[in-house]
């Protein structure tokens, strides 16, 4: 009981803090804060899945997927609301999940991580092959729609970009809430069990099939509310859940730290800022096209395997560590 | 029954190619324990400079053999900078559970690879380049009869059946194979029978490195060179390692001729956008009926 309140509180927090972070900021950095909050929960279906329970996806790019097509779907054939459908779509991806959760329960490693890449890379035939569904390569265009006017009447005139960051802030806040609820809860300890050792954990009465499929379950319902909030930047399509997202996820999980909600909101923040930022140090420089077109991706590859190789707990670990040898100190 | 014998021969040398693909996976992952998801990066940048040397007219076959020894330095370079130290840092907390020390290198060379390309992209504008064939990629006759295969198909399907040959040989009649398969089968207690496991496993990535370039080579001709022109290259290689089964070298072969095979008759059957279902169906009914490949053997219970 005590520990829901104290992370409901962290989540209250967190939201205030990057309300108020939101109205301060120009409305393009008001658009890559949605982004960062809606690739938070994605990298959180990670950390849940990989930092948790220790497997290894490399398609989570497609349960986003399955969770975007879902709300596109709901909102409009069914001509549902935004703020049902987004919930809403989360029931689809588990779904999904849950089917790729049987298969992976059989799997270890490079099997589980083959199954899902070949999933991810298989998505934008299925979005083919439902052409008059799903709207084969061009996909479904959603958007977040107008503010509603009691909004604006106390906001002021505000930006698609802000509304954008308004939709995604609660979600985001929810999915702290239950991450945080999640990582300290008598499951994940069944979790960590399988993860570091799945005889034992057997052992001592776990059921490691049904732990793994579980895991795979909630992990992505995660995905499915990222999918459907990413969608909602206006697209939803073969093209935005290119297999890069999945990769780019990975990436700021790693970064931040794989095992932590801390890190992964650090992660999701680099993944969404990293480009921005190198464009502001090598402005003066003025490099060539082709050197300015593919120094993100250097950097970030770059970054990922120092992570790995110098401190694969990634950053969050590392500001924990530095912490608690200051307060040691004191 | 022309077309069906065309399917047929695409799809062999198609999938001759996939098995270099699978073999260079196979011998890192028996090595390292990790699947080098960099390998066809470093094929892509080693066929990036042997397209540079042929455009400065020196002859194909030197460019091959520069382009054979750039593979295996990029191999060897990637185990002695990133896999060695990942290795040293076993006491670390998140590498102490099995599952993450199998995840994180695989992280790792999902990030090499990223470098990789962006670097091609860096240093040679991300431009897609022709690439040369060593010989005629049209269509062959015999007499007067169109023949349902080119000279490059059995250029390709002769060049690897040898490589695959001599690789076996390799492995299985001498020195240095029996030391490389015994490291594969456990290290500790080959390093105490005085074999300098390193170096094997850096012989190892050299080897995959080296094969994964004649790989690139051989499909460059058809797909031309770009920082990704091989990623689908590689997706298919490791599909078919893990439709074989990882630790069986001639199953991941196998598996690389099956999905040539089916690749080819589904392209020309049906259509080519339905190739990654038909994968995906494969994949999923083996992993479903056989999760550690089709020629495993029996894995032992742990419980």
């Amino acid at each position: 009981m005590f520990k829901i309140r104290r992370n409901a509180s962290i989540a209250i927090a967190f939201f205030v803090f990057v309300f108020a972070i939101g109205t301060f900021v120009g409305p393009y950095n008001q658009g890559q804060i949605a982004v960062a909050l809606t690739l938070f929960i994605g990298v959180l279906s990670i950390n849940i899945l990989t930092g948790l329970s220790g497997q290894l996806s490399l398609g989570q790019g497609a349960l986003m997927a399955v969770g975007g097509y879902g709300c596109a779907l709901m909102m409009i054939n069914a001509h549902l609301s935004m703020w049902l459908a987004i919930p809403l779509s989360l029931i689809a991806s588990a779904l999904v999940g849950l089917l790729l959760g049987l298969v992976a329960a059989k799997l270890s490693g490079p099997y589980l991580a083959g199954t899902t890449l070949v999933l991810a890379l298989a998505m934008p035939t299925v979005a083919n092959k439902f052409d008059s569904i799903l709207g084969g390569d061009t996909g479904l265009s959603i958007d977040t729609g107008m503010p509603p006017t009691w909004l604006s009447k106390v906001m002021g005139d505000i930006a698609i970009e802000q509304w954008n960051l308004y939709v995604s802030l609660p979600f985001a806040a929810l999915a702290l809430f239950f991450a945080a609820n999640l990582f300290t809860s008598q499951s994940s300890r069944r979790w960590r069990a399988v993860r570091d050792h799945e005889s034992a954990a057997a052992l001592v009465g776990i059921n490691v099939e049904r732990t793994k499929i579980s895991v795979f379950v909630i992990s992505s319902a995660f995905a499915g509310v990222a999918g459907a909030l990413y969608g909602l930047r206006g697209l939803v399509g073969p093209s935005v859940f290119a297999i890069s997202l999945s990769l780019s996820l990975l990436t700021g999980s790693i970064l931040g730290g794989l095992r932590s909600i801390a890190g992964a909101g650090l992660g999701s923040v680099i993944i969404v800022f990293l480009p921005d930022w190198i464009g502001k140090v090598i402005h003066p420089f003025s490099l060539s096209d082709q050197v300015t077109n593919y120094l993100p991706a250097f950097v970030s590859g770059l970054l990922l395997v120092l992570t790995v190789v110098v401190n694969p707990s990634g950053l969050a670990a590392l500001f924990a560590k530095i912490f608690r040898f200051s307060r040691v100190k004191r | 029954m022309q077309t069906f014998l065309t399917a047929l021969f695409t799809g062999t040398s198609h999938g001759a190619i996939y098995a270099l693909v699978a073999l260079g996976l196979v011998l890192v992952w028996r090595g390292a324990g990790l699947i080098n998801f960099a390998q066809m990066g470093q094929a892509m940048f080693s066929a990036y400079i042997a397209s540079t040397i042929i455009n400065h007219h020196i002859n194909y076959w030197w460019a091959f053999i520069v382009a054979i020894i750039a593979g295996g330095a990029l191999g060897g370079a990637i185990d002695v900078l990133v896999i060695r130290p990942l290795k040293k840092k076993s006491g670390s907390s998140i590498l102490s559970s099995p599952s993450m020390r199998d995840a994180i290198p695989v992280i790792a060379s999902l990030g090499i690879l990223g470098i990789l390309q962006s670097a091609a992209g860096m240093i040679w504008a991300g431009e897609e380049r022709g690439f040369p064939a060593p010989v005629s990629t049209l269509g062959l006759s015999i007499g007067k009869r169109a023949m349902p295969f080119t000279r490059f198909d059995i250029f390709v399907i002769v060049l690897i059946w040898l490589i695959l040959i001599a690789t076996t040989l390799l492995l299985n009649k001498t020195s240095v194979g029996l030391a490389m398969r015994a490291s594969a089968l456990n290290m500790e207690v080959a390093r105490l029978s005085g074999i300098r496991t390193r170096s094997i496993r850096t012989l190892g990535w050299i080897l995959s490195g080296s094969l994964a370039s004649v790989a690139g080579l051989m499909v460059a001709p058809a797909t031309n060179v770009s920082p990704n022109s091989l990623d689908l290259l590689m997706i298919i290689g490791f599909t078919a390692c893990v439709i074989g089964g990882l630790n069986s070298l001639w199953g991941s072969v196998t598996g690389a001729f099956i999905l040539g095979l089916t690749i080819s008759f589904i392209n020309i059957y049906d259509a080519p956008g339905d190739v990654f279902l038909g994968i995906f169906a494969i994949l999923i009914a083996v992993m479903i009926f056989r999760p550690s490949g089709l020629f495993a053997k029996g894995k032992a219970r742990n419980v």
